[in-house]
């Protein structure tokens, strides 16, 4: 049956982390994004009640819940659908925040989904309340951003091990990461074939962060230069083992992992980027509500403007809401995931430019818009540009036609 | 729990009802429009699948479908023209007054004469935007217990085939007033139409002087102004299911010109001017049909924020119908212009659609209007 009200443990889950977003996240916001980052107390206190950024309930591992009527009914599984209610929430309080917090971050769905058991204990239960933990995820390198084969990080096979040698870009909390899932080549003339996933653990030897980056927004959060010179990485550390690669014939199973994240985590992204949207477009509600004239000309465009803010806002979240529903039910999700971050992306800049348009001039001044408005556009950036999201869209529609674009 | 499975039941009506568009709408769609209205055979099949009755209560033999229903099986038939389904003799858009006045002595003429399953046609004329008189001559004027209609409507559909007509209005005194005429004490103006639903009987219905008795009244004042808002709401999103409907032929027709046309050595979706246009094409027709279904469920569910719902449905089809019509003949180029083809029709058609059901912007004011004017908005749900 077509139905979106959430199950009375998705209201839950939402009113929780809302309350926390609301009143953890959001006073610390403006305050982080001057710092350039979030205050390492802060963190050892959230890491304490046990609150992390999950992104791996994508993997198809997560938990389940009942919803059969009778006893010995099958569950449905609704984690996917959780993740990204969860996630708006977070994000509507501070998207910095939200991806500083400690947890295995986007290195966790390669993990959940191509690891051996021995990797998910081994690098999944580090993230304990003893002391704030993060795992990342490099993928992007200088000349190889939305060309995910292109990537150029060797993987040279020697005994016992990999040595990995190159340089990724744009890695979120890619210095402070216990662990960072690395995509390197075996051999660049392989092609995507010759792609391989490692985990490499901080303090490697020959794996060093060179560079912290200054960003438009997202101050609070760290974005890492990695480099790997001459790095040995153990056997045990190539995601999901020889057998993962072996077993996968011609298929270039490597740039399958990266794919598969991304299948996972722009969803994620996309509730992130509807959080922000909501929270400027609330803001500015408020503002309107209180300062504006009731009637007249200025009424009516903000009445217009903030119209169709909702009206997009809801559109996009409608669109996530189906990526998810649909890892939950086990169907390919690959054209959702990429539709609905491709319209979460670009909406939320767009509603955080019109809020800023409704407050006018006084949005410069220490307001929290302007911040989600710089914020907001690496949304329509990172885990895909929209640009990627349309090739990849359209690339699904093409294929019953037997044309690939 | 949120999901977008329809029931099987729901499945069964969709598919029925997407063959039949497929099968016999779409093929018949020039010929009706050349002849300005449906075909009998169409109509016949339609009544006797069951698709005539929808939105009708069972008491009346109708459906009487929840809304969620009606939007799925609306958007497969107008997968095939919405210029035929806009044009189906029947109730039209007063079967929303009968499913919530089902037992309104007025109506039940109306009704014996249905009872062979063959509705004659009723014209809408909803006169309610007083702020609108420019785009209408016709004055309602209260006269006694009665009213005397004067002037010319806007164009509605089924005009030229109305037998009954049900007017919505605000009258001279400023009364919400629903009135039911049935002795075609009216002209039809049948204009110089050529836009796009030609097929729907589209014209102006002129009421020279008009004595409308007190036993012709359905509903006044409070109860009538209920009654209207609760009918709006659901011709507003019965009217997007259409849309979408229409935004989905567009797109899937696209796609398939695109797949197949040449040029510059390869299939022209190989250039992403192409696919990416496709793309958002789908993005469009996705989001709109999302806010469909929800605005149909806020309905059935009679929940407070649902004329809000329907407002930014109709708003958002509207926005989303226009642009993907177009983009659907501009990736056929000079092909998508001519009629060989049959997008250069769903454009119009669309555009048509548009002028017809409320303006995209002054939805979106209304919608507006609501948000500033409530203590606590929230998106979330």
């Amino acid at each position: 049956m077509i139905s979106f009200e959430l199950s009375p443990q998705q209201k839950q889950i939402k009113e929780l982390v809302h309350w926390f977003a609301k009143h953890e996240i959001r006073p610390i916001a403006m305050e982080a994004d001057r710092l350039g980052k979030v205050p390492d107390e802060w963190l050892n206190k959230v890491n304490k009640m046990g609150i992390h950024l999950n992104t791996s309930s994508f993997s198809g591992g997560g938990r389940t819940a009942k919803t059969g009527e009778k006893n010995g009914k099958k569950s449905e599984k609704e984690a996917n659908r959780m993740a990204v209610i969860a996630t708006e929430e977070l994000a509507w309080g501070c998207p910095a925040i939200t991806l500083s917090l400690p947890g295995a971050g986007l290195g966790g769905p390669p993990i959940q989904s191509s690891g051996t058991p021995e990797q998910k204990e081994r690098f999944l239960s580090i993230f304990t309340k003893d002391e704030p933990r993060w795992g990342a995820y490099a993928l992007t390198e200088p000349e190889a951003g939305s060309d995910v084969s292109g990537i150029r990080t060797t993987a040279r096979k020697v005994d016992g091990g990999y040595v990995l040698n190159g340089q990724k870009i744009f890695i979120t909390n890619g210095a402070r990461a216990s662990w960072t899932v690395v995509f390197a080549t075996i051999d660049p003339n392989m092609g995507r074939a010759g792609h391989r996933a490692f985990v490499v653990e901080k303090g490697t030897p020959g794996f060093s962060c060179t560079r912290l980056v200054h960003k438009m927004g997202l101050r609070a959060n760290e974005t890492a230069e990695l480099l790997f010179e001459n790095c040995f990485v153990p056997q045990e550390n190539l995601l999901g083992g020889e057998e993962l690669y072996s077993t996968s014939g011609n298929k270039p199973s490597g740039f399958q992992v990266a794919m598969k994240t991304f299948d996972s985590t722009r969803p994620i992204v996309a509730a992130m980027a509807i959080g922000i949207a909501r929270a400027a477009y609330e803001y500015t509600v408020d503002l309107v509500r209180k300062e504006y004239p009731k009637q007249g000309r200025l009424y009516y465009e903000a009445a217009e403007l903030l119209a169709e803010a909702e009206q997009d806002i809801d559109a996009a979240r409608l669109l996530t809401w189906e990526a998810a529903w649909k890892a939950d039910i086990g169907q390919p999700n690959a054209m959702e995931a990429a539709i609905c971050k491709a319209v979460a992306g670009k909406m939320a800049l767009d509603v955080c430019s019109k809020c800023l348009e409704l407050l006018g001039p006084i949005g410069l001044d220490g307001h929290l818009v302007e911040k989600l408005y710089r914020d907001v556009k690496v949304f329509d950036i990172f885990e895909g540009t929209q640009q990627i999201q349309r090739l990849v869209t359209a690339r699904r529609l093409y294929a019953p036609y037997g044309v690939h674009v | 729990m949120i999901s977008f499975h329809p029931t099987d039941e729901e499945q069964a009506f969709y598919d029925l009802a997407r063959n039949f568009a497929v099968e016999h709408i779409r093929p018949a769609a020039r010929e009706c429009e050349a002849n300005r209205s449906v075909s009998a055979s169409i109509i016949k099949m339609v009544g006797e699948l069951g698709f005539s009755t929808l939105e009708l209560p069972e008491s009346w033999g109708g459906l009487e479908l929840p809304l969620i229903s009606q939007v799925q099986i609306l958007q497969a038939l107008s997968y095939g023209d919405l210029g035929i389904v806009q044009g189906l003799s029947g109730p039209g858009d007063t079967a929303s007054f009968i499913r919530l006045q089902p037992d309104h002595p007025l109506l039940q003429s109306y009704k014996s004469s249905g009872r062979n399953g063959c509705w004659p046609s009723v014209a809408f004329i909803d006169a309610t935007d007083r702020n609108a008189t420019w785009a209408s001559e016709l004055d309602i004027r209260a006269n006694g217990s009665g009213y005397i209609v004067k002037g010319t409507s806007q164009p509605v559909r089924l005009a030229t085939s109305a037998e009954y007509v049900l007017i919505a209005a605000v009258d001279s005194k400023g009364e919400c007033v629903v009135l039911w005429l049935e002795n075609k004490h009216w002209e039809v103006l049948k204009g110089d139409f050529r836009l796009g639903l030609l097929a729907a009987g589209l014209g102006r219905l002129h009421f020279p002087d008009v004595h409308v008795g007190a036993e012709q009244v359905i509903a006044r004042g409070k109860e009538a102004s209920e009654l209207i808002a609760n009918v709006q709401q659901r011709l507003r999103v019965l009217e997007a299911a259409k849309e979408v409907g229409l935004m989905e032929a567009s797109l899937n027709y696209a796609i398939e010109y695109t797949a197949g046309r040449q040029a510059f050595g390869q299939e022209i979706a190989k250039f992403q001017g192409v696919s990416f246009t496709i793309a958002e094409m789908a993005f469009e027709f996705k989001a709109a049909k999302h806010l469909v279904w929800q605005a149909a469920i806020k309905v059935d569910e009679q929940a407070s924020d649902a004329e809000g719902h329907a407002l930014r449905a109709l708003s958002r089809a509207h926005r989303s119908l226009r642009h993907v019509t177009d983009c659907a003949v501009q990736m056929l180029g000079g092909h998508g212009y001519v009629q060989e083809y049959p997008v250069e029709k769903w454009m119009r058609d669309a555009q048509a659609q548009v002028a017809l059901y409320g303006r995209e912007r002054d939805l979106l004011v209304r919608r507006g209007e609501q948000i500033m004017n409530r203590q606590k908005e929230r998106v979330a749900q």
